[in-house]
C-alpha cells in the first residue's frame, strides 16, 4: 500500500497538462469541429418579446422551402422538461431571446431565411427588468408560483442578532449592488445530436455527461440505456455551460429527421440564452465592540434570477457563506431571495454567490475598522474564523458528513491558513508601509486594499473510479467526470499514479463517454480534485493490492510482503519481479472500482485566502491602474503548482471584468440586451492583465486527497472589494455598485469636489 | 447575411457606375464594418463592388503640399509608418489606437472614415431608430451612456472614427469621385450631422468614392497628439478623444487644429479652441480655462455626463502636452 | 440570373485550392466546412475575439471578417500549418512549456496572433507582446502564461 505523504513524486510537480499538445496543434476537438454524414443544421427562433403568450405559430410557409426538413414549437415538443420551470419549448416566452421554435435545414443560410417565414401570433404582456418592478408586477407574474422564488427568502442563522446588535458598541450598516455579467465562454454552446431509430448519441460540451444524460432521458422520455453522451474537449463555462434547451433541441430534431442535426449558438445567443451571473443587492449591518469584537452580522440580499431558476437556490445560498462563517461571531443571520425578471437567465458562473456576498462583507469591513480607528488587517487578524470554527453547538448528527457550507457552529476545519494568508500576503504588498503611499501626485491618488475569503473545500456528489492494468502495461484509469479546461485531468492523473507508484504518463485516462464511464457528478463547486480526486486515490490503491497480489502469484511467491510497484514494474527485495505487461498477459483482466461519498464527519473542509492590492487612481479620468496585486491561497496541497497558478492568476484577471467593466445591459422599454457582444460586453483583454504574486500557504489538509481542497473558483471572491478597499485608501470615497467603469468611478468621486 | 453578387472592378469610373445604378450596391474595402453589419443585418446589399483593384485608391504620396493618402491604405500601414509617426503623430496615434493588430491589418483609411456608427440602437435590428427611417431616437430616455453630448438633435449618435478626429485637426482634405470627376473638399465639410441629414455620417451620394485624404504640410512637423480614453485598453472605441495639434516659432503659435471624438455625431471640430492659440504666445495660453468653457453648450443626456468630464480632462491635457 | 458564386484559388499551409462558394462565405467558413481545418474557431464570427486568427498574404486576420470572394491568389497559413511532421514549432512547444492554454480554444488564435511577432524579432518586450496579442481574448485568462509561451518561444529560436 502506498502512503500517499511520503511517496509522492509527481504531485507537487507541474506535469504538463494532458491535452495541450492537441490544443497547441489545433487538433482537440470540441463539439462544433465534429461532423457526421448527412448531418441537418439547426437554428433556433427567438423571442422578440420580453413576455409573451404564444397564441399560435405557422411553420407552413417555412416548411415549404426545400432546404427545410423539421421545424418543432412549442405545439408539437411534447410536455418534457429540462428543469422544473422549463419546458422544453413553452408557450409563454419569459425574455427577448426566449426560444420559440427550431428548424432544422440542410445548411445555415436556408435555416436563416426560414426563420424569417415562421409567423409567431403573441399576447404580448406587461413586462419587468428590474426587480422592483417584478416585485409590483400583478398579474399574469412571469412564472405561475409567483415572481418571488418560493415566496420568501431563504433564512439561515445562527445564535441571535438581535442580541448581538444589543452588545454592540457600534453598529454600522451599508447597501451594495453586483452587476450582471456573463462568463461568456469563448466556445458558443453547440450540441450534435444524431438518433439512429433507438438510441440517441449526443456530443455537446459538458461538466456533467451523467448530469446531462439525465436531463435528457427525462426530457425525451427515452430510456437512458438508450443514450450515449459524449464530451469533446470543452471551450470553458465557468461553471456556467449546462442545462439550456440547446442539446434537447438538438436531439428531438434528429430523433424527427432521423440525420444527425448539430445547433451552434452564435455569439450573440450564447449572451442571451447562456446563463448570466446573478446580480445582487445586499444590505448588510455589522455590530462589533469597543475592542473590535465582532457580535453581529446580518445580511439581506437579494438576487435577480432573469426568467428561469436555474441553479438559484444553491447560488443564493453560497452568497450567504461569508457573512455567516467567515468572521468569527455567535450572532448571524443571512436572508437571501430570489426575484424573477423578463431578462437573459442567471445560473451557476465560477463561485456563484461568493464573490457578489464578499463584496458586501468585505467592505463593510474595512468601514467597521474605520469606525473602530483600527487598521483593516488588524481587524481581520482579530476576527477572522480560525481553526476551531465558530462558536456554538454542532447541530449535525456525529455520523452524518458535515456540509461544506455550514451555519452551525461547534466544528473545527480540517485545515485553515487564513492566518497565514494575511500574514504573508500583508508582507508581500508592504501593508506596512500602506500610508506612507497617499500622498497625491497631481490627479494620481494610490491607495492600497485587502480582503480576505472563505469558500467550500472539496466534497460534492459520490464519485466513482475505476482503474485497470491493460494488457500493454500501462494502466487506464475510467471515471465519468469532464475536463473543462481547468486541467482536473491531469491533476487525478498525478494522484492516480503517485498513489500507485507509476508514472502519470503510464495511465490513460479514459472520461468523457457515459457509454463507458462510471457515474460521476458534474465537474462543480471545486470539488473535482477533491472528490474525483479521491475516487481515483482509492481506485489507485485497490488496483495495487490486486497488482501485488497478481504478481505475488505470478512470481510464484506465497506472500505478497515486500513486493512493491513501481515504474518498471512489481518488484521485490529478493530481485524477483515482473514486469506490467508481462504481468497483464499473464493474470488476465487487474482491476479496481470504487465509489467514495467525499466529505468529513468531523471537520468542515473549507479553502481560505486573502488578496491584496495596491492601486493608483486617476481622479480626473476615472481610471484605475493595478500597480500590484497579492493573493494568498489555502487550498492544502497543490498538487500542480503550474496550473494551479493559472487558476489563480485567470480567475483574478476574469473578475477585473467583473470589477471593472463587465454589465449586462437592457434596454428598460423593450427588455432587448444592448451589448450581447465581446465588443459590448468588454471583457478584460492582455492590455488589462495585472502582475499578480500568488502565494499558497504551506499546508496539507487531513481530508482531502494528497490534502488537497478547492482552488478552482476561489481566485474569483476577492478581487472585487480588494479594489473597493484600495479604492477607498487612495481617495476616501466608496464605491457599492460595481463595476467601476471610469463613468461610476468619476460619478463617486464627485462627491469629493 | 443576405446574398450579394461581387464585382472587382480596376477603375473608379467602372466602380462608381455600378454602385449608382445597381440598387443597395456597397463599395468593399476592408471589411471589417461592412461584413459585421451583413452578418447582423443591418444593411443588406445585393452587390459588393470590391475597391482593392483600383489603384487611385491605393499608395501614399509625399510631395510639396503635403501627404496624400489613398483611401484603401489600411490602418497598419498609416500606423507603422516611420515618416508619418515622426511627422504626423496624432495620424499614428490615432490609428495605432484603433480595434485590434488583426482588424488594423485589413481595415482602411477609407473604410474607417466611413464606418457606421456603434450606437447600440442603430447597430440591433430590433430597432427601427430614427437613422435607419424609424420614428424615434431609442437612446433618448433609453440607455445613452455612449450617445452624444454635443451636436446631437433628434439622433445622438457619436461618430466612432478616430481618424476621422485626428484628421479635422490635421486640416485635411478629402478626394472625392464624383459625377465622373474628382472633388477635393476640406474635411469639415465632407461629415454631416443629424441636424442636416438624420439617415448619413457623411456626404457621399450613391455612386460617389472616397479616393484619397490630403494633409496638408502646414498641418506637419508641428506638436500633435491623440488622446483616447477608452473602458479597455484594446478593441474599444473612444469614449472622448482629443486631436491636438500645434506649430510654433519662437514660442508664438502660428497653426493649431483641434478636435474632439466620442461626443458627437460628427468630429468635434474646436475652432473656437484654434482662436485663442494662433496669433498667441504659449505662456498666455490659460489650458484650464480654455478647456472648461469650450464645452458650455454640451448637453448631457441621462447616462453621459462624465463624457463631459473625459472631454474637458482630455483638452486641457492634450493642450499641455502640445504646447510644452 | 445575378451569379452568387465565385470560384477561387488560393493556398492553405502551401496546398493549392480551388472551390467554388457561395459569395457570403467567410475565409473562416473555407477553412473549417470546406477544408475540414477547424483548428481556427468562430467564438464570435464578428471579429472581435481573434479565435479564427490565421495569417493572410504574412498579416495576421480574423479570418471571419474575410469575405472567400477576397482571398484568390492568396496564402493563408493556419495552425495547423506550423508543425512539420512530428516536429512542433517553438511557438508550439513554448505554449506547452509555459502551460499557455487552459481551455485551448484561444489558444490557436494567439498562437497565430504571435507568429508574425515570433518571424520578425529576437527580442521581444512583454509590451510589445501585448501589443501584438491586444485582439486575442482568453475567457480563462491565461494572459500571464501565454505572455510567458511567447517570450519563451523567442527564447528558444535564438538559442537554436
Amino acid at each position: 500500500m502506498v502512503d500517499q505523504n511520503i511517496h509522492s513524486s509527481s504531485v507537487g510537480t507541474s506535469f504538463q497538462r494532458t491535452d495541450l499538445k492537441d490544443k497547441v496543434l489545433g487538433i482537440a476537438k470540441y463539439t462544433a469541429d465534429l461532423s457526421l454524414p448527412n448531418m441537418l443544421h439547426a437554428r433556433v427562433l427567438r423571442s422578440p418579446h420580453p413576455h409573451a403568450n404564444i397564441l399560435s405559430i405557422d411553420v407552413q410557409p417555412a416548411l415549404k422551402m426545400a432546404g427545410v426538413h423539421d421545424i418543432l414549437t412549442p405545439f408539437n415538443v411534447g410536455v418534457g422538461k429540462i428543469a422544473p420551470d422549463v419546458p422544453i419549448l413553452d408557450t409563454k416566452v419569459r425574455f427577448v431571446g426566449d426560444e420559440v421554435a427550431a428548424i432544422a435545414a440542410v445548411n445555415l443560410y436556408e435555416a436563416d431565411t426560414a426563420l424569417d417565414l415562421i409567423k409567431v401570433s403573441y399576447d404580448v404582456l406587461p413586462f419587468s427588468t428590474n426587480i422592483d418592478t417584478s416585485l409590483e408586477m400583478g398579474n399574469p407574474k412571469i412564472h405561475a408560483q409567483g415572481n418571488i422564488v418560493n415566496g420568501g427568502p431563504i433564512v439561515e442563522a445562527r445564535g441571535n442578532v438581535e442580541e448581538g446588535f444589543g452588545q454592540a458598541d457600534y453598529i454600522v450598516e451599508d447597501s451594495f449592488t453586483t452587476p450582471d455579467h456573463h462568463p461568456a465562454s469563448l466556445e458558443p454552446r453547440a450540441a450534435l445530436a444524431s438518433w439512429d431509430g433507438t438510441r440517441l448519441t449526443m456530443w455537446k460540451p459538458s461538466r456533467g455527461i451523467h448530469a446531462d444524460k439525465a436531463i435528457l432521458a427525462a426530457a425525451l422520455d427515452v430510456n437512458p440505456n438508450n443514450i450515449s453522451v459524449i464530451g469533446p474537449v470543452m471551450g470553458a463555462g465557468y461553471g456556467s455551460k449546462d442545462e439550456t434547451r440547446t442539446s434537447i433541441l438538438a436531439a428531438l430534431l434528429s430523433m424527427r429527421t432521423g440525420r444527425p442535426v448539430k445547433l451552434e449558438l452564435n455569439r450573440e445567443e450564447e449572451f442571451l440564452a447562456g446563463r448570466r451571473r446573478h446580480s445582487t443587492s445586499t444590505k448588510i449591518k455589522m455590530g462589533v465592540k469597543k475592542d473590535g469584537t465582532v457580535t453581529a452580522v446580518h445580511v439581506k440580499t437579494v438576487m435577480d434570477t432573469g426568467a428561469y431558476l436555474s441553479s438559484g437556490p444553491g447560488v443564493v445560498r453560497r452568497a450567504g457563506q461569508g457573512a455567516l462563517y467567515l468572521y468569527r461571531c455567535p450572532n448571524v443571520k443571512y436572508e437571501g431571495q430570489i426575484v424573477y425578471t423578463n431578462t437573459p437567465t442567471a445560473g451557476s458562473y465560477r463561485a456563484l454567490g461568493a464573490p457578489q456576498g464578499h463584496f458586501a462583507l468585505e467592505s463593510l469591513s474595512d468601514q467597521i475598522a474605520e469606525k473602530l480607528n483600527m487598521d483593516p488587517l488588524k481587524f481581520r487578524l482579530m476576527n477572522h474564523v480560525g481553526p476551531e470554527g465558530q462558536p456554538g453547538e454542532r447541530a449535525t448528527p456525529k455520523n452524518q458528513i458535515i456540509d461544506t457550507q455550514p451555519v452551525e457552529g461547534g466544528v473545527p476545519f480540517s485545515s485553515n491558513e487564513l492566518r497565514q494568508c494575511l500574514i504573508l500576503g500583508a508582507d508581500a504588498i508592504g501593508w506596512d508601509k500602506r500610508d506612507q503611499i497617499t500622498t497625491p501626485t497631481g490627479p494620481i491618488r494610490r491607495g492600497i486594499g485587502m480582503s480576505m475569503f472563505i469558500y467550500r473545500g472539496g466534497p460534492g456528489g459520490q464519485s466513482n473510479a475505476e482503474m485497470s492494468l491493460d494488457k500493454d502495461g500501462c494502466f487506464t484509469l475510467n471515471v465519468g467526470f469532464m475536463d473543462v479546461g481547468e486541467g482536473s485531468s491531469t491533476v487525478v492523473l498525478q494522484m492516480a499514479a503517485d498513489t500507485l507508484g507509476v508514472l502519470p504518463q503510464m495511465i490513460r485516462l479514459n472520461s468523457g463517454n457515459t457509454d463507458n464511464t462510471p457515474q460521476s457528478p458534474m465537474t462543480a463547486g471545486s470539488t473535482l480534485t477533491f472528490s474525483a480526486g479521491q475516487a481515483a486515490v482509492r481506485a489507485a490503491s485497490q488496483l495495487a493490492s490486486v497488482v501485488i497480489e497478481a504478481a505475488s502469484e505470478a512470481i510464484g511467491l506465497t506472500d505478497a510482503e515486500g513486493l512493491y510497484i513501481t515504474p518498471d514494474g512489481v518488484c521485490s527485495m529478493s530481485g524477483d519481479g515482473v514486469k506490467f505487461a508481462d504481468l497483464a498477459n499473464k493474470s488476465g483482466l487487474l482491476k479496481a472500482a470504487v465509489s467514495v461519498t467525499p466529505g468529513s464527519k468531523n471537520y468542515i473542509v473549507n479553502s481560505f485566502g486573502a488578496h491584496f492590492a495596491e492601486i493608483e487612481v486617476d481622479i480626473e479620468t476615472g481610471y484605475v491602474k493595478i500597480i500590484k496585486y497579492v493573493a494568498v491561497h489555502d487550498s492544502g496541497r497543490i498538487i500542480n503548482p503550474k496550473m494551479a497558478e493559472g487558476q489563480v492568476r485567470g480567475g483574478i484577471s476574469q473578475m477585473m471584468g467583473f470589477t471593472f467593466l463587465e454589465d449586462m445591459e437592457i434596454d428598460h422599454s423593450s427588455g432587448v440586451t444592448l451589448n450581447a457582444s465581446f465588443l459590448e460586453h468588454k471583457s478584460p483583454t492582455i492590455m488589462e492583465y495585472p502582475e499578480i504574486e500568488v502565494i499558497f500557504t504551506d499546508s496539507i489538509d487531513p481530508v482531502g486527497p494528497f490534502g488537497a481542497k478547492s482552488l478552482g473558483e476561489t481566485p474569483c471572491i476577492a478581487p472585487a472589494p480588494t479594489i473597493a478597499n484600495a479604492l477607498y485608501h487612495a481617495t476616501g470615497v466608496r464605491l457599492n455598485h460595481l463595476p467601476f467603469t471610469p463613468d461610476s468611478v468619476l460619478t463617486a468621486l464627485k462627491r469629493l469636489r | 447575411m443576405k446574398t450579394f453578387t461581387f464585382h472587382k472592378p480596376t477603375e473608379l469610373e467602372e466602380a462608381s457606375k455600378l454602385l449608382k445604378n445597381v440598387g443597395q450596391g456597397h463599395l468593399l474595402a476592408g471589411g471589417t464594418d461592412l461584413v459585421t453589419e451583413m452578418k447582423q443585418g443591418v444593411i443588406e446589399p445585393n452587390l459588393l463592388i470590391s475597391a482593392s483593384d483600383i489603384k487611385d485608391m491605393s499608395g501614399m504620396v509625399w510631395n510639396n503640399s503635403g501627404l496624400t493618402i489613398g483611401s484603401m491604405v489600411t490602418l497598419d500601414e498609416i500606423a507603422s509608418d516611420a515618416d508619418i509617426r515622426s511627422r504626423i503623430k496624432s495620424l499614428a496615434e490615432a490609428a495605432i489606437s484603433i480595434a485590434t493588430p488583426q482588424i488594423r491589418n485589413i481595415a482602411t483609411l477609407g473604410g474607417n472614415l466611413c464606418q457606421r456608427p456603434r450606437c447600440w440602437y442603430y447597430r440591433n435590428v430590433r430597432f427601427n431608430c430614427l437613422k435607419k427611417g424609424g420614428e424615434k431616437c431609442f437612446a433618448v430616455g433609453g440607455s445613452d451612456k455612449y450617445n452624444a453630448i454635443l451636436g446631437g438633435s433628434s439622433c445622438y449618435i457619436v461618430h466612432p472614427s478616430d481618424s476621422a478626429t485626428a484628421l479635422v485637426a490635421l486640416k485635411a482634405k478629402v478626394e472625392i469621385f464624383r459625377d465622373l470627376q474628382r472633388v477635393t473638399i476640406p474635411i469639415d465639410d465632407f461629415f454631416v450631422g443629424p441636424e442636416v441629414d438624420v439617415a448619413r455620417e457623411n456626404i457621399l451620394e450613391p455612386g460617389d468614392i472616397l479616393v484619397s485624404v490630403q494633409i496638408p504640410k502646414e498641418s506637419m512637423d508641428g506638436k500633435s497628439v491623440y488622446l483616447k480614453a477608452k473602458e479597455r485598453q484594446s478593441m474599444d472605441f473612444a469614449i472622448a478623444s482629443v486631436a491636438a495639434m500645434v506649430k510654433m516659432e519662437k514660442g508664438l503659435i502660428t497653426e493649431a487644429g483641434i478636435a474632439a471624438g466620442g461626443v458627437a455625431p460628427i468630429p468635434w471640430h474646436l475652432s473656437s479652441v484654434e482662436g485663442k492659440l494662433i496669433g498667441y504666445c504659449v505662456e498666455d495660453i490659460d489650458v484650464k480655462t480654455i478647456s472648461s468653457e469650450v464645452f458650455a453648450d454640451a448637453r448631457v443626456l441621462g447616462q453621459n455626463g462624465y463624457k463631459l468630464q473625459l472631454v474637458q480632462t482630455y483638452l486641457e491635457r492634450a493642450l499641455n502636452l502640445v504646447l510644452r | 440570373m445575378e451569379n452568387h458564386a465565385t470560384k477561387i484559388t488560393f493556398k492553405v499551409n502551401g496546398e493549392q485550392h480551388t472551390l467554388d462558394i457561395d459569395n457570403r462565405f467567410t475565409l473562416l467558413d473555407i477553412l473549417r466546412d470546406r477544408l475540414n481545418l477547424t483548428g481556427a474557431k468562430k467564438g464570435c464570427d464578428l471579429g472581435e475575439c481573434g479565435a479564427c486568427t490565421v495569417i493572410l498574404d504574412g498579416k495576421a486576420v480574423n479570418s471571419c471578417q474575410i469575405l472567400g470572394v477576397k482571398i484568390t491568389s492568396s496564402e493563408i497559413k493556419t495552425i495547423e500549418g506550423l508543425s512539420q511532421g512530428d516536429m512542433l514549432h517553438p511557438l508550439q512547444i513554448s505554449f506547452i512549456e509555459n502551460d499557455g492554454g487552459q481551455c485551448g480554444y484561444c489558444t490557436p488564435g494567439f498562437i497565430m496572433g504571435a507568429y508574425p511577432l515570433f518571424e520578425s524579432k529576437t527580442n521581444v518586450s512583454v509590451e510589445e507582446i501585448r501589443l501584438a496579442l491586444a485582439g486575442n481574448l482568453c475567457r480563462c485568462n491565461a494572459y500571464g502564461a501565454i505572455i510567458d509561451s511567447v517570450v519563451g518561444a523567442i527564447g528558444i529560436k535564438v538559442d537554436g
